[in-house]
């Protein structure tokens, strides 16, 4: 029998370089979604962190700030031609605020620490490898996408694995799922799609960099180095201000004796 | 076909790293820092070896004369406590090179009270007080020529009168006037004051003995309302005793001598500008300006300096309760109760920040310490 001629069709160039950009892009896709699932998984875990540090000890130094003020408000009410005292008593007041705004509302409930399942890392992985906005080149399908990162990116940090599984099939589902035609305007659709990877991949790297630097990353390593030999750092920090505040209330109370007396 | 470009400024996490990190930042370095001390006092080690003389500023900055160091040149240097490293070393102009000298152990340094200028004289330069503007990292040239090498220097609180000690048998106090604008300082003394009468009567042979010799100024500080400078008169002898002249200002006149018990070796006012403390052979004592009575206070101490707004003093002693170690502490002038007490040997100047939230100390050994009083 003969050949069909379409069997027999060689290959146009473009399509063996597509085909070549294709397996570049599912490499890139799978790099782009480890790198998300670790940003993603950090910052849930700094996040629950910094609730559960607020929550302990942010509250205390708001307490410890406040009773500052009102020192320094009782010394400043005692030497009113003291400019000095009358400044003071002022910025006190302002770092009480701030130091309450930065500590937030105490929640009834005491914030946990963050803990992916496994179940939970493949969904976000499956999420981040189909529907990264970094990996189209439509702006409609792209701005879809990114709505459905972010809710994934919440979904991930509530552990809600449900919530991630409608994601992925809302998205397999969608009109923007079907793929177009021709092999150049595909090939041209891919070698952006990689560039806009490679991009998202730097900046992941750099949002990582920073986060590991931070001030909070530190102190939860400490914390967590220290509980492996059994320390609890967030419990010691919390005894050193309730130290502090102790005697601000002590210094607080001689004071207003003074007043009366 | 519709490529599109990648869109900027979208992201795709509800709180980036900046959201996250920054609300709590202040906090968390706080706890960071609360977590690394033993108490309210940080200890840094900003130099290493010995140095003749350092001086502490109100933001945190230690100058001093760098300890000589193997195929180092000697030079004025600053150093961040915070850090604990160096910041800047100071240069001046035909700068002498030296490896080792005793010329360079002689040094007077003097922060202006917002740490943005220093005024300083040492063994290696021109035998003048070098003036740095420490914002623009520039040499702003010299003034106060002196033949003896002084031995005190200090700024008024609020930067408007500058002052000198000189050292000798002919000591001089000097005073200047800061620029209202910059607080710039230049030429010679303004005003000047000699050396005590007796110390002409003294020499002609009239009276001796047991009242001792002059040896120069010594310690000097301002009073936080500036119409006072209090001024240590140094008297050696073995039975002898230093003097305290208050001078007032703006005139510079010499209004009055008190007796001091034993030789001086700080002295500070408190902030509301009646009293006066001062330290003379370890005691601590406190003068009435008005009436110069004077009391004993129930503590040692070496080094004192009072607090810009509250009735609070930090002190140095070399000598702790029951053993020979040396200690800083906090006095509350009002119930005279010593508290917050930290072992420390060596300490050679202490600052309060300018709002006095911090207090800081260095030694001669290159140690820092700073004070966070809790409340």
């Amino acid at each position: 029998m003969a050949p069909n001629p379409t069997d027999i069709r060689p290959v146009k160039p473009e399509e063996r370089e597509l085909a070549l950009k294709r397996e570049e892009q599912t490499n890139i896709e799978t790099e782009l979604a480890e790198c998300e699932l670790r940003a993603a998984n950090l910052r849930a875990e700094l996040g629950a962190f910094e609730r559960q540090y607020l929550h302990f000890v942010g509250l205390r130094y708001a307490e410890l700030d406040e009773l500052n003020a009102q020192v320094a408000e009782e010394i400043a009410k005692a030497q009113p031609g003291n400019e000095r005292a009358q400044r003071t008593a002022r910025e006190a007041r302002a770092r009480a605020s701030k130091t309450r705004t930065s500590a937030g509302e105490k929640t009834e409930q005491e914030p946990k620490p963050f803990q992916a399942s496994p179940e939970l890392k493949r969904l976000y992985r499956e999420v981040a490898r189909r529907v990264h906005p970094d990996l189209t080149s439509d702006r409609d399908d792209r701005a879809k996408r990114q709505e459905l990162m972010a809710e994934a990116n919440e979904a991930y940090v509530q552990g809600d694995e449900a919530q991630l599984t409608r994601i992925l099939t809302e998205y397999e589902c969608s009109p923007e799922a079907v793929k177009g035609e021709g092999a150049g305007p595909e090939l041209i659709r891919v070698i952006r799609r990689i560039s806009q990877a490679r991009g998202r991949l730097t900046e992941i790297e750099a949002e990582l960099q920073e986060l590991l630097r931070s001030d909070l990353h530190q102190l939860k390593t400490r914390v967590d180095e220290a509980e492996k030999h059994g320390r609890d750092v967030v419990k010691e920090i919390v005894g050193k201000v309730d130290e502090q505040i102790g005697q601000a209330k002590r210094r607080l109370e001689n004071l207003q004796q003074r007043v009366q007396a | 076909m519709e490529v599109d470009e990648k869109t900027k400024g979208s992201h795709i996490v509800p709180a980036g790293p900046q959201g996250l990190a920054v609300r709590s930042a202040a906090l968390v370095a706080r706890g960071l820092r609360d977590l690394a001390r033993n108490s309210n006092w940080l200890t840094t080690k900003v130099f290493a070896g010995r140095s003749p003389h350092a001086a502490v500023s109100a933001d945190g900055h230690v100058c001093a004369v760098a300890p000589p160091a193997k195929n180092e040149a000697q030079r004025v240097v600053l150093y961040d406590i915070e850090r604990g490293a160096p910041a800047l070393a100071l240069a001046v102009p035909n700068e002498a090179i030296s490896f080792g000298s005793k010329l360079a152990e002689k040094a007077v340094l003097a922060w202006s009270p917002s740490a943005t200028f220093l005024v300083a004289a040492w063994g290696l330069w021109e035998p003048s007080l070098h003036f740095f503007d420490l914002q623009s990292k520039m040499f702003l040239g010299m003034f106060g020529e002196f033949a003896e090498f002084p031995r005190f220097a200090s700024w008024s609180g609020m930067g408007r009168y500058f002052a000198l000690a000189g050292s000798g048998k002919k000591a001089s106090l000097g005073l200047w006037t800061a620029g209202t604008n910059a607080m710039v300082l230049a030429g010679p003394a303004l005003r000047t004051i000699g050396p005590p009468d007796w110390v002409e009567r003294q020499d002609i042979g009239d009276e001796a003995g047991d009242q001792g010799t002059f040896a120069g100024y010594g310690r000097i500080a301002f009073s936080p309302d500036e119409r006072r400078l209090a001024a240590g008169v140094e008297i050696q002898g073995e039975w002898a005793d230093d003097e305290i002249l208050f001078v007032e200002l703006p005139s510079f006149g010499a209004e009055k001598t008190f007796p001091a018990q034993g030789h001086i070796t700080d002295i500070t006012w408190t902030p509301d500008s009646h009293y006066l403390i001062y330290c003379a052979a370890g005691q601590a004592y406190r003068v009435n300006v008005e009436t110069l009575e004077s009391e004993s206070m129930p503590f040692g101490a070496e080094l004192c300096l009072c607090h810009p707004n509250r009735p609070l003093c930090v002190c140095f002693s070399s000598w702790l309760r029951n053993s020979a170690k040396g200690r800083l502490f906090l006095v509350d002038l009002d119930a005279l109760d010593v508290f917050d007490e930290q072992p420390a040997e060596n300490v050679v100047d202490l600052r309060w920040s300018v709002d006095g939230s911090k207090a800081f100390a260095v030694t001669r050994d290159g140690l820092a310490y700073s004070y966070e009083p809790p409340f």
